[in-house]
């Protein structure tokens, strides 16, 4: 009963946040009935499946601090799940994406005991090594499909919301909004949460918080596990969007830091930060690419821009965009800001 | 601060709610063409655009000295001249940037149909997207056989499959065993039954990889080492130490440019001496290849489905690479010709449909057959099968394996097989380096 | 009996020479992680750059490649020094996650612009000194020209990087900046200039050994990558700073990844058949490299945690 209060509960947030987290909430909400491109529309979609992931790596990444750099095995446990059972079984989504986020977790539990012994750059490294390890190995395990991958047979009467099969992407759209304010929810309980406290104490300083009797490593193991879930969940989705995975599509290590890069450019450690961070890199990401790219004749050029901003934002603030609004804010009323 | 926030997203909106601009024109069928123009294959990419853009510009205008039906006159006769457009995009050799864009040029552009996408991860993603929204696609370039065995309804494939690619190059060996091949006698089967084979660890790779596997027992050849590898590998002598171990006749490989590169310099410092080394295309024909190696790429094999010397025996491949390297300056290559005949294979079709509905593009797709001598690579020509286990495939395409010579101080890509196309006598056994 | 012993052989010989090519590779990284604990993510591209500036200079200058290695360490060391000034240098102020961040952007910045100027073929020198030439001895084993120069460079280096850090003040005074940063600026050390300092040697000892594996490698804007990671991996294996670890770590590395062919040997002889033990080798390092900091989190040689 307390968490579904505190889920609901955004009152230390200023007015002004919250009438904009509402004005964009209804702008998702109706963006299918607007006149819309469809490469918008998958851009929307790209956007709320980074959002999903970054609300995920938010958990470790920032509420934690611990930089994780292999949430793409998590997507890949997640996929392979949902496609593997609809492939060999005949599963729904609905019932191969729950076991999908359980594999995930229980993966994440017997890898995050060792891995939370390690600290700083050493844990971000090991965390690349791991995931890179399980892409290797799904890239010869047959009965995943190898390099091969699996492809999803396209079901004979769509739309199907038991396997996930829809023609126009504004089914999708849904689906995904969906999931992303229960996650904005799940999140907004979890920074209430006995968890979220011991987590940032952990962040400001492990010592003390372990002096005050806090399991840090047990803290961080069970963080992990919750951004795993997230990840995990929406590796299920992606099966079934794409209608087909392979190992270095849905594992790879670009993936894992992209996901770091955009909850870390939005703000980590806050609740609108990741989903700022995808709003700002997909778009820019996709439009960019679409208008400077190949076509162009300039290539690379949108990447150097992204670049730029990246290497911009890291220098002038390294708690990305937010916590520009949140420096704005101390300045002005010289003190309280919610995160 | 609050007024910039609300510009922002004003900005931002309109940015995602204006749709492509496209100026609709009457006498126009847009043809979307999804492609590797950046990223790890963009040299290939260039090569497949160049293509596509030339089998375009001479579908559109009538050039007199050119033997194809479609340069006869401009534009699809039956559809009262309507020219070709083509709307490039680039997927990056990611396959959601592929589908994602297959669903921009289908409800944006309002595309006729899709050609593409030489990766066959994208290419599948695409065709999944093709198959839900029942617009028809042409694919020149990608050659996994898992392709044509989804059974859709709404792609079909030009170029052949790795399956018929391996297959050819057993052929070949047996043919080489039996004194088939040109100005080389009968070669003992000791000397070729050793078979060492290292592909790359992709979609594509492990495909060959396993073929190569079934074909070495079906025609019981000894293949002593089958390895796979990490593509874009920093190093591949441990790998080329494994192969060499081995003492193969002949050695296989699957392997895209830089690792095709690397994998000849690797082999060349370690002074391997097999009878026979053959590259499954890809990396071993871009032009990078023999740009690089030089006369160390001297008396390499390569299936392709392209060289400048078809022009010998075909009287049209010449004039169209004629023109070709007038436009972009080098001969055309399997990429370039084979995206060069997916575009003709679009034109034939809307010609025979007479009619630019998916339906009616769908029934003329599998009902078309193309002449072999309307075509540039040498082909018997275009038929796509619609029934049995490769549905949607070309059943007249054919692969060709060529060999590096040096001719005076170019090297050029000799025809080997078919031994009956053969341009000149095989070099055998492998030089060395 | 005797194939099996020469195969060990090939693999143990080749195992140690590729080792050393990547701890040199890796050395660059190890000396700015320990004078400024930052992880470079663009590391992989300093290298590319110092391969295209041997590989674009050479047939300007018309000389062999291997008088290039000079400009390419000097390329090396203004771009580290401009990355410090221009980025690092902000960076540092913030979080560890901001150095990731920060970094991670300079990559694709320098990637992305080689592909704008230099296109995407792969490249590589073509006539050299040390092109295309190998040596064989012993039981058929083949030693690269190249890769002995890069093993050889690579014992320079190391020599020549120990030397400067624990035998000369500037030495010293990276070291007391490593360190404690706060009491080395007390002790009238301008740690500014030495943190500068650090990337001039990290930027230039990489894009020399870029400039002698184009030799052997080709050159693309997309090959840092692949460097990165097993940079990343040697570093944290011989552990974040040790310059004596990073050296030992390579080595380890590179007998790992030779470990493929002398598993084939063994199988050979005693007829087992594993064909895909190949794509397992860098596999291999990773998870070695994992367990190794399960057990040891500070690496084999690290004192800094």
């Amino acid at each position: 009963m307390e968490a579904i209060k505190n889920a609901l509960d955004f009152s230390d947030f200023p007015r002004l946040d919250l009438s904009l987290a509402g004005a964009v909430f209804a702008f998702l909400l109706l963006f299918p009935a607007l006149p819309h491109s469809s490469f918008a529309m998958a851009t929307m979609i790209q956007f709320l499946m980074f959002s999903l992931y970054g609300m995920g790596w938010n958990t470790i990444g920032g509420y934690a601090g611990q930089v994780d750099l292999g949430k793409a095995q998590y997507n890949g446990i997640g996929a392979y799940t949902t496609a593997v059972m609809m492939v060999r079984w005949d599963v729904p989504f609905w019932v191969s994406m729950p076991v999908g986020m359980a594999l995930a977790v229980g993966w994440s539990f017997l890898i995050g005991y060792p891995l939370f012994r390690l600290k700083g750059h050493y844990f971000s490294i090991a965390t690349i090594a791991t995931s890179l390890v399980l892409k290797d190995l799904f890239e010869v395990w047959d009965f995943v499909g190898a390099a091969t991958g699996l492809q999803i047979p396209i079901r004979s009467k769509l739309p199907d919301f038991l396997y996930l099969q829809f023609r126009h992407d504004y089914y999708y759209y849904y689906i995904l909004l969906a999931l992303f304010v229960v996650g904005i929810l799940y999140l907004n309980a979890f920074r209430h949460s006995r968890l979220g406290f011991q987590l940032r104490a952990i962040k400001d300083n492990e010592d003390v918080a372990k002096s005050l009797g806090i399991d840090a490593h047990w803290c961080k193991i069970k963080a992990y596990a919750v951004a795993t879930a997230f990840v995990a969940v929406v590796g299920s989705f992606h099966a079934c969007y794409n209608f087909n995975i392979e190992p270095e599509d849905v594992m790879s290590l670009d993936l894992s830091v992209l996901i770091a890069m955009m909850a870390l450019l939005g703000g980590a450690g806050s609740l609108w930060g990741p989903i700022i961070g995808a709003a700002i890199l997909v778009p820019l990401k996709s439009y960019m690419g679409d208008w400077l790219g190949a076509a162009s004749g300039l290539e690379g050029l949108n990447l150097i821009i992204y670049g730029g901003i990246i290497m911009l934002i890291a220098a002038v603030q390294p708690r990305g965009v937010w916590g520009m609004v949140e420096a704005v804010r101390a300045r002005r009323r010289g003190g309280y800001a919610a995160s | 601060m609050r007024k910039l926030a609300w510009l922002t997203a004003a900005a931002l909106l309109a940015a995602l709610l204006i749709p492509g601009l496209a100026l609709a024109e009457d006498k126009e069928i847009k043809i979307g063409v999804i492609y590797p123009l950046t990223g790890g294959a963009a040299a290939e990419g260039r090569e497949l655009r160049a293509g596509a853009e030339l089998a375009q510009e001479i579908a559109n205008s009538a050039m007199a000295d050119i033997d194809m039906a479609m340069a006869k006159n401009a534009g699809i006769k039956a559809l009262g001249g309507a020219k070709i457009t083509l709307i490039l995009k680039d997927h990056q050799g990611n396959p959601q940037l592929g589908a994602d864009l297959a669903k921009k040029l289908i409800e944006d552009d309002k595309v006729v149909g899709i050609l593409g996408c030489y990766h066959s991860s994208v290419t599948k993603t695409v065709a999944a997207v093709c198959e839900r929204f029942g617009v028809p696609m042409i694919n020149d370039s990608s050659t996994s056989p898992a392709l044509t065995k989804a059974g859709f309804k709404w792609f079909w494939r030009t170029t052949p499959h790795d399956d018929q690619f391996t297959k050819d190059l057993f052929e070949f060996l047996k043919g080489l065993s039996e004194g088939k091949a040109k100005g080389v006698k009968a070669v003992p089967m000791a000397d070729l039954k050793t078979l060492a084979a290292a592909c790359e660890k992709t979609e594509w790779g492990t495909n060959v990889s396993a073929t190569i596997k079934r074909y070495a027992d079906e025609y019981k050849f000894d293949l002593a080492s089958n390895l796979l590898y990490a593509a874009k590998s920093p190093d591949l002598s441990a790998e080329v130490q494994s192969l060499l171990a081995a003492k193969p006749g002949a050695m296989l490989f699957a392997s895209y440019t830089s690792d095709a590169i690397l994998m000849m310099k690797t082999l060349q410092s370690m002074k391997a001496a097999p009878k026979i080394l053959w590259g499954q295309d890809a990396g071993f024909e871009a032009p990078e290849f023999v740009g690089t190696l030089g006369d160390a790429s001297v008396g390499v094999l390569t299936r392709t489905v392209f060289t400048p010397q078809v022009a010998q025996v075909k009287k049209v491949s010449g004039q169209v690479n004629n023109l070709y390297k007038e436009k972009v300056g080098h001969d055309l290559s399997g990429a370039s010709a084979r995206a060069f005949t997916g575009l003709q294979a679009w034109v034939y079709v809307l010609e025979k449909a007479a009619s630019t509905k998916p339906e009616d593009i769908q029934k003329a797709c599998n009902s078309i057959t193309i002449p072999g001598e309307e075509l540039v690579v040498p082909w018997n020509g275009i038929k796509f099968a619609t029934q049995g286990e490769d549905i949607g495939q070309n059943v007249l395409g054919m692969g060709m394996i060529g060999q590096y010579q040096k001719k005076g101080d170019k090297i050029t890509l000799e025809i080997a097989y078919p031994f009956d196309l053969a341009t000149t006598n095989l070099v055998y056994p492998f030089p060395g380096f | 009996m005797e194939t099996l012993f020469a195969e060990l052989a090939k693999s143990l010989v080749s195992g140690l020479i590729m080792g050393m090519v990547f701890a040199l590779v890796a050395l660059g990284l190890t000396v700015i992680f320990g004078v400024m604990d930052v992880v470079n993510f663009a590391h992989g591209e300093f290298l590319m750059i110092g391969m295209y500036t041997t590989l674009l200079t050479s047939p300007i200058l018309k000389v062999d490649p291997l008088v290039t290695l000079p400009l390419a360490g000097l390329v090396g060391a203004a771009l580290g020094v401009m990355c410090y000034y221009g980025l690092v240098r902000f960076l540092l102020r913030g979080p560890m996650v901001a150095q990731l961040l920060g970094t991670f952007g300079l990559m694709l910045t320098l990637r992305n612009l080689a592909l704008l100027f230099l296109g995407s073929e792969p490249q590589i020198v073509h006539e050299g000194l040390l092109v295309g030439k190998s040596y064989v001895f012993g039981p058929g084993i083949v030693l690269e020209s190249t890769k002995l120069a890069a093993a050889l460079l690579s014992i320079v280096s190391f020599a020549v990087v120990w030397w400067l850090i624990r035998r000369t003040k500037l030495g010293m005074a990276l070291t007391a900046t490593s360190l404690d940063a706060e009491g080395a600026r007390y002790m009238g050390i301008s740690t500014e200039r030495m943190n500068a300092t650090a990337w001039a040697i990290g930027g230039a000892s990489v894009s020399i050994a870029g400039g002698l594996l184009v030799n052997f490698w080709p050159v693309d804007p997309n090959v840092g990558l692949l460097f990165t990671m097993i940079a990343f991996a040697t570093v944290a294996l011989g552990g974040f700073g040790s310059i004596r670890g990073a050296f030992y770590a390579g080595v380890i590395i590179g007998l790992i990844v030779y470990f493929p062919p002398a598993w084939d040997a063994l199988s050979n002889f005693g007829g087992l058949d594993w064909p895909s033990i190949h794509s397992f080798k860098y596999t291999f390092v990773y998870l070695i490299y994992f367990l190794i900091m399960v057990f040891r989190p500070q690496g084999l040689f690290g004192w800094k945690q």
